[in-house]
């Protein structure tokens, strides 16, 4: 039975790993037996996590397979799986969306002349990301989450003829590096007081013992500065906005769904280590809350429709983190898991516009007949009031589980904000759906044969079409049931917890109250929006001074271009090149003014008169004698 | 021994110097030469004392060497002299230096 499971779990790992291989050294040539082998492998891995899931969802020990990596005195690194209720969850829901999304990806990429490589980066991100969840210790996560940052950055820049393209993947790059130094300091100071990373021993309470309380917390914020680059919160939020360059799909799978989920799912992976210290969970509650409601008012002026959804991704993000920061485990990894699902489906009905109508812009796409979509504007539909969390959907489930968890701290500001981001969300997320439902000028119904020829002109194969809107169907179906199934996956969940869950109160009022947030958002963008003869402007786009506020990202960006320009080129960088040139520089070349000085005054020694030489000659015979015989 | 033989070396040590500045500070060549001869005979002076002092011939041999090695060096140092003038024009040892 162990055999089974491991043996089932090393294959569902290391395919993605084959196929990457594969498709890298040997058949690049041959774009659509990438394709097919990527899918096949990551099929694979949907196959053993489902059989994983299966063969130890019920049982409440989580089981560990590790082999030593690295012994070092008494430091010991090992390498293997770890299979728990949470693991297991997020292994089915990374499976399940990269599967997913690779299938659609046939249609979206068709023709591309880098498809081989795209499925390459794909199944190289699969592998990653499958081995990040899977990883029983802070190192080997930390080995993938840093593999993950890598094919995010290939995947962001993969059309590197788009200057724009490179510069936001290297953005990318370098602020989730950022949190990642702080991550690994934060490793190695839990390395140096407990002697070991697995993420059992880091979960026991004992571990409280070996640390002061002030180290602990410096040790935990160090920590969750690694899942604030990752999943892009406050302040290194502004990396996931331009990372949306990507081509779509990859927006769905690494920049909504489960890359930038990593941070949370880090979060949820360490809970009782990081439910040790309250100031950290402060903290990170302040922080989850900042980034939450600052992306939601980004995305209430945008006009790009990726790029609503990407502040969207944040502000859930953030949304999480809260949830898990205010004590629940439960209804981080809950709105986790939703989220991933209506996320992704969000992105790619988004990409279906962006393909068809080949713009980003949602005014132009509605101008252009965007609800003759019918199915991705239906499915987006739907996504988007799970979003905002209306009932029956999923995100009403795991909202509500957050927000119960938010009314149980005893500061109601906590749940003050996330009522208003629930507000929020709501808004822009039907700001979209309406503006594409409700065009102010349709041109499709006083032209309707313009968008069939736009449709024609495309030429796209039938079968390409169908393999985009299967996937959407599938997600569209957790989207609907997941919310059901919340006893089921809380006692699922709750199996691999070591410490109790607390019992939150039972609120009724609160269901009501949040749902009716999101309700005034819907209905507020119905006014501004939606009816006949609406203004089509958002309150926040009234004012100059909010509007630019918004759109420049609370000039999150200004500061730190600013930052970049004044602190580090003008300050840091000018001090270095000028101690390079002045230091560095000025030893050597006086070094060598020196040596060339020192030969001109030696020269001058031999090519003197010679009565000087005769002279010196015997000077230097007196000077000796009278230093030597007296 | 009538004179005592520090005041033959004060002597030999005086010749020297003499020969010395003559030889350093002259710009003539054949000056220069000069100052060479006499800083010779002030060691040949020497050498002739001591032979005195110790009651040794060894130092009145050297002497004799000493007068021989002199008298081909004042040969060889004027033919070197003459070579000067005749690339220079003059028995400026400065003229000599500037054309190197």
């Amino acid at each position: 039975m162990m055999d089974i499971s491991l043996a089932a779990a090393l294959t569902g790992l290391l395919a993605p790993l084959l196929a990457f291989a594969l498709i890298m050294v040997l058949l690049r040539g041959r774009p659509h037996l990438c394709a097919g082998l990527s899918i096949a492998a990551v099929g694979l891995s949907l196959g053993s996590a489902l059989l994983l899931l299966a063969r130890h969802g019920a049982s409440p020990n989580p089981l560990e397979y590790s082999v030593q990596w690295m012994v070092s005195g008494d430091l010991a690194v090992g390498a293997g799986v770890f299979l728990d209720p949470l693991s297991l969850l997020m292994m089915v829901v990374v499976a399940l969306i990269c599967l997913l999304v690779q299938i659609y990806s046939l249609g979206y990429m068709a023709g591309d002349p880098g498809l081989a490589r795209y499925y390459g980066f794909m199944s190289l991100f699969a592998w990653a990301m499958l081995s990040l969840t899977l990883a029983p210790n802070l190192l080997q996560l930390y080995v993938f989450w840093e593999l993950v940052g890598l094919s995010s950055y290939l995947l962001i820049g993969f059309w590197f003829e788009k200057y724009s393209a490179t510069q936001a993947g290297k953005k990318a790059f370098v602020m989730t590096r950022l949190g990642d130094v702080a991550f690994l300091l934060g490793i190695l100071l839990v390395l140096a007081h407990l002697g070991n990373l697995g993420i059992r021993e880091m979960n026991t309470a004992a571990v409280a013992a070996a640390f002061e309380p002030s180290t602990l917390t410096v040790a935990i914020l160090l920590i969750f500065g690694g899942i604030v680059g990752k999943s892009a919160q406050f302040p290194l939020l502004t990396w996931l906005p331009d990372a949306m360059e990507g081509p779509t799909p990859v927006s769905a799978l690494l920049h909504s769904a489960t890359m930038v989920a990593a941070g949370v799912y880090l979060f949820a992976r360490l809970y009782p280590f990081f439910s040790l210290s309250p100031t950290a969970m402060a903290v990170c509650l302040a922080v989850g809350t900042i980034s939450m409601l600052l992306a939601a008012t980004m995305a209430m002026v945008t006009r790009d429709i990726k790029q609503v959804w990407a502040y969207s991704t944040i502000s859930q993000l953030g949304f999480m983190l809260m949830g898990l920061a205010s004590g629940s485990y439960f209804a981080g990894v809950f709105h986790l898991t939703t989220h991933a699902g209506f996320k992704a489906l969000l992105f790619l009905c988004a990409g279906v516009f962006i393909h068809h109508f080949e713009t980003n812009d949602m005014v132009a796409i509605g101008r252009a007949g965007g609800r003759r979509q019918l199915i991705p504007l239906v499915c987006m539909t739907l996504a988007a009031a799970a979003l905002a969390g209306l009932p029956p959907l999923s995100g009403f489930f795991s909202k509500e589980a957050v927000m119960a968890a938010l009314a149980a701290q005893p500061n109601p500001i906590w749940l003050g904000a996330g009522l208003l981001g629930a507000f929020l969300t709501a808004y822009y997320a039907f700001r979209l759906i309406f503006l594409i439902w409700f065009p102010d000028r349709v041109s499709a119904e006083t032209a309707p044969e313009n968008t069939d020829a736009h449709g024609h002109a495309h030429a796209q194969p039938r079968w390409q079409v169908l393999v985009m809107l299967v996937p959407l169907v599938v997600l569209a179906l957790p989207t609907l049931g997941l919310g059901g199934l919340q006893t089921h996956l809380m006692s699922f969940l709750a199996a691999g917890l070591t410490g109790p869950e607390p019992v939150l109160p039972h609120l009724p009022w609160l269901p009501l109250t949040a749902s009716g947030c999101a309700l005034a958002g819907l209905i507020l963008a119905w006014f501004e929006f939606g009816r006949r003869r609406a203004p089509r402007i958002g309150f926040a786009e009234r004012s100059a001074f909010w509007r630019s506020l918004f759109a420049e990202r609370w000039y999150i960006d200004r500061f730190y271009r600013a930052l970049v320009d004044r602190v580090i080129d003008r300050g840091l960088a000018r001090l270095c090149a000028g101690g390079d040139r002045h230091v560095i520089d000025g030893a050597v070349d006086g070094l060598g003014r020196g040596t060339v000085a020192s030969g001109k005054a030696v020269s001058g020694l031999h090519r003197i008169m010679i009565q000087h030489r005769l002279g010196t000659m015997f000077a230097v015979i007196i000077f000796l004698a009278l230093y030597f015989f007296i | 021994m009538i004179v005592p033989f520090n005041h033959v070396l004060v002597l030999s040590g005086l010749l020297f110097f003499l020969g010395l500045f003559c030889a350093v500070v002259r710009r003539n060549l054949v000056m220069i030469l000069l100052g060479l001869e006499i800083m010779l005979n002030a060691a040949a002076v020497a050498f002739v004392g001591a032979s005195l002092r110790w009651q040794l011939m060894d130092g009145q041999a050297l002497v004799v060497f000493i007068i021989a090695v002199a008298a081909s060096e004042v040969s060889v140092g004027l033919a070197l002299v003459m070579a000067a003038y005749h690339r220079t024009g003059s028995v400026d040892p400065r003229q000599l230096e500037q054309d190197g």
